[in-house]
């Protein structure tokens, strides 16, 4: 016996028995059933249950995300209406004012051209009153006057003296009477 | 003389079953487990692992690759669900993404050298039998008992035999389409590397088979998963009666 031949034995020897190529085994059946449910627990509870979550954590927040955006659009579209809003009534305010300014203004502008006419008028009046009062004071002295003249004409006339103070009151009889038949 | 060689040595080439991994008894029941399931515990070893990792310290505003890649993961099973059974079916989506995280990881397995669950048409047909029930209970469930039992003699009754058939051959077809494209996946990969390493003393196994794992292994442990959890999903939303 040489070497080889011994060693061919002794792997021989040591070959297990195996099952034929195409059999059906119930032993690898129902171990493979088990295997299987062990593989499908661990996919379960390992890959497919934290994943899930993870994934519908996400898909809620990702929908709660596109809420907060809707609304946060809400709001900006209602904070510019109010805006809006606002400035067409701070306008319509500038408005307000501008046309009462003016009408004020306006009111002020006839008040003052009122009461310049007025003291115009008033003016006007004294000038008035006092050229009356002048022209009276004239026609005084002027009547002094022609006193005066009248009795140095009547004095040169009657060539003769007269008491002055016959005189005066003669004249001014007279020119009284003239002055009321005037 | 090289040629009779290789003749010779691939005579000895042969595709086995999974082995006898651990065998027990309990109470005078005997229990083979098989290698398939050996594997299987890796797999959910790394399932649990992945998942974990994935699905831990999760943040309402995504910052880590690892946390997209989560919610991609679960959304691509949603997704797949929700197109191909409807939103009311939401709750299969947890079996599917299961299911379909098994299965490719199963497959996964022949490129660390282990063989794939998935080649073993017990494990595969355990899938099958799933969908068988869940395609029953879908149709009691739409249609009540009676509803049940009038789908088999309709639309007429002499069709009887023809649908009984047609509900067994849709989770036989499925099981048996994925465990021969993994197993024909594995055979092939096999073979490949028993020609290359007889073939410039062995040199060629290096690399070349790549590509060939390239596609048996990584898009058809792909493609296998999803048209097995794609049928599922067909069959069970389709087992609804009106």
């Amino acid at each position: 016996m040489d070497l080889l031949s011994l060693v061919r034995a002794a792997s021989e020897a040591a070959e297990q028995p195996t099952f034929s190529l195409v059999d059906i085994n119930a032993d690898t059946i129902i171990f493979t059933l088990i295997n299987t449910g062990i593989i499908i627990l661990i996919y379960f509870f390992f890959l497919h249950k934290p994943v899930c979550s993870i994934l519908d954590k996400r898909a809620e927040a990702v929908k709660k995300d596109m809420d907060d955006a809707e609304k946060a659009r809400e709001d900006a579209e209602a904070a510019r209406t109010e805006y809006e809003q606002r400035l067409e009534q701070s306008k319509e305010e500038a408005g307000r004012i501008l046309s009462d300014a003016t009408k004020r203004a306006q009111q002020r502008g006839d008040e003052i051209i009122a009461g310049a006419n007025a003291e115009a008028a008033n003016i006007k009046q004294r000038a008035e009153e006092s050229i009356e009062r002048e022209k009276k004071r004239a026609v005084n002295e002027i009547k002094d006057e022609i006193a005066d003249m009248v009795i140095a004409a009547a004095s040169k006339v009657a060539e003769k003296e007269i008491s002055a103070e016959d005189n005066e009151r003669i004249i001014s009889a007279e020119l009284e009477r003239i002055g009321k038949e005037n | 003389m090289q040629t009779l060689e290789l003749l010779k040595n691939a005579a000895e080439f042969s595709v086995k079953g999974p082995l006898q991994s651990i065998k027990f008894s309990i109470g005078g029941l005997d229990v083979t487990i098989s290698e398939s399931i050996v594997v299987q515990w890796l797999v959910i070893i790394i399932l649990a692992v992945v998942f974990f990792i994935l699905g831990r310290n999760l943040k309402l505003k995504p910052t880590s690759r690892r946390q997209m890649a989560a919610e991609y993961i679960v959304g691509f099973f949603r997704n797949m669900v929700n197109d191909t059974m409807g939103v009311k079916y939401k709750k299969y989506t947890v079996y599917i993404g299961a299911l379909f995280c098994m299965s490719l990881v199963s497959s996964l397995m022949g490129l660390l050298g282990l063989r794939a669950p998935t080649s073993d048409l017990s494990v595969v047909a355990t899938w099958g039998v799933i969908t068988f029930i869940l395609t029953q209970r879908n149709k009691v469930k739409t249609g009540g008992v009676k509803g049940f039992f009038k789908g088999f003699i309709e639309p007429m009754p002499f069709m009887l035999p023809f649908n009984i058939i047609g509900e067994i051959a849709n989770p036989v077809s499925q099981s048996l389409r994925h465990f021969a494209n993994i197993l024909a996946g594995s055979v092939v990969g096999g073979l490949v590397y028993f020609a290359l390493g007889q073939v410039a003393g062995g040199l060629a196994s290096i690399g070349v088979p790549a590509i060939l794992s390239l596609y048996f292994d990584l898009f058809s442990s792909f493609i296998q998963a999803y048209i097995f959890c794609t049928l599922t999903m067909a069959y069970v939303s389709m087992a609804e009666c009106d």
